[in-house]
């Protein structure tokens, strides 16, 4: 590994693959959460009062994602 | 004509993560953050108490009216998220004005000078107050501290500390359970925290970003950006409101709740004979 660091920058590497992993899952929270969301407004269109609900879970997914950004800034 | 073009490059976007020191006083260093905080909040105290007083009954348009959906929105959502809703009451004005700074905090965020445009010694002098951690790590102390005192006051710190294990400590399993409750606790500080923090700040670089792409129509560039930021602010506010409330009002509703409610095993035999011999 040290011989590899020598000639290629594993930092890059090593943040690219940490983005790229880490918006991954929470795209596909969001996406399964927003999916019932409209199925549940579908259904039954006073299901809209829940949208303050359905913004507090998609805050709470983002945060991981957010966490992944972040590491651009701690990998040397 | 390439190297036209090339008088527009520069070495790439300048964003700052962290923030830096501008003077001190007797020894204290001040950040531009810090600044930048005490002149949202004199800004906030000003609109505030000067809204408090035009306060009428007949409704009036205007600033007046934001602040008001604002203060029943929140006021509402406290007092409901309590089974005793006079219990809640006594919370309202510290939610109420915690939403409202952290709303000022980063919708101030976003006025044009705030950033790289004012310098001095070579640091912004101003930088968005949420957009530091130690600040947003403060705020989230001080709001976790208010939900523990608060339900140790309301609750008594016996009752407090036996709301995490749903049944005899003795027994490993429930301790076991009662101890990782425990710990999700602790680590509500942090995901608060930095979550109010990565926001602001993810949003300043993406700004940033695109303010460079566009090197002399940066204003047209950043625009769309600036919008999503005035709604994300906004967003986070809230949900550092709404989470706090629902940590505080869990506490306090679980703790000061009947025992009975928790079935254990004394407990679901005790209920099974009960009702086998009502029938």
């Amino acid at each position: 590994m040290i011989l590899i660091a020598d000639a290629v920058n594993t930092a890059i590497i090593g943040k690219g693959l940490m983005i790229g992993g880490g918006f991954i899952g929470p795209g596909i929270g969001i996406g399964i959460i927003g999916g019932n969301y409209m199925a549940a407004v579908g259904r039954n269109p006073e299901a809209s009062k829940f949208l303050g609900q359905a913004l507090v879970f998609i805050a709470i997914i983002e945060l991981f994602a957010l966490l992944a950004f972040a590491s651009i800034f701690i990998v040397k | 004509m390439i190297g036209i073009l090339g008088g527009f490059a520069s070495s790439g976007p300048v964003v700052y993560i962290t923030s830096k020191d501008i003077f001190t006083i007797h020894g204290v260093t001040i950040t531009n953050s810090i600044f930048y905080g005490w002149i949202c909040g004199v800004i906030l105290l000003v609109t505030l108490i000067t809204i408090a007083k035009r306060m009428t009954v007949k409704p009036k348009g205007g600033l007046t009216q934001f602040v008001e959906v604002g203060v029943g929105f929140i006021s509402n959502l406290v007092e409901s998220s309590f089974e005793d809703r006079e219990r809640g009451t006594k919370y309202v004005p510290y939610f109420v004005t915690l939403f409202f700074f952290l709303l000022f905090n980063n919708w101030l965020g976003l006025v044009p000078g705030v950033g790289e445009a004012i310098k001095i010694h070579g640091n912004p002098l101003l930088r968005p107050f949420t957009g530091d951690l130690n600040a947003t790590l403060a705020v989230g102390i001080i709001t976790m501290g208010l939900v523990y005192v608060a339900s140790i006051k309301e609750a008594g710190a016996k009752d407090y500390i036996k709301h995490f294990f749903i049944g005899n400590p003795l027994n490993p399993m429930y301790l076991f359970l009662g101890l990782i409750e425990m710990f999700t606790d602790m680590t509500r500080v942090i995901s608060l925290s930095i979550r109010l923090f990565l926001n602001v700040t993810i949003g300043e670089i993406v700004i940033a970003v695109f303010a460079y792409l566009g090197s002399f129509l940066a204003p047209v560039t950043s625009a769309p950006f600036t919008i999503i930021e005035l709604f994300v602010g906004a967003l986070q506010a809230y949900i550092f409101v709404i989470l706090s409330v629902m940590y505080l009002a869990i506490s306090v509703n679980h703790a000061t709740a009947e025992h009975s409610d928790d079935l254990t095993d004394e407990l679901v035999t005790e209920r099974i004979r009960l009702q086998s011999e009502k029938a």
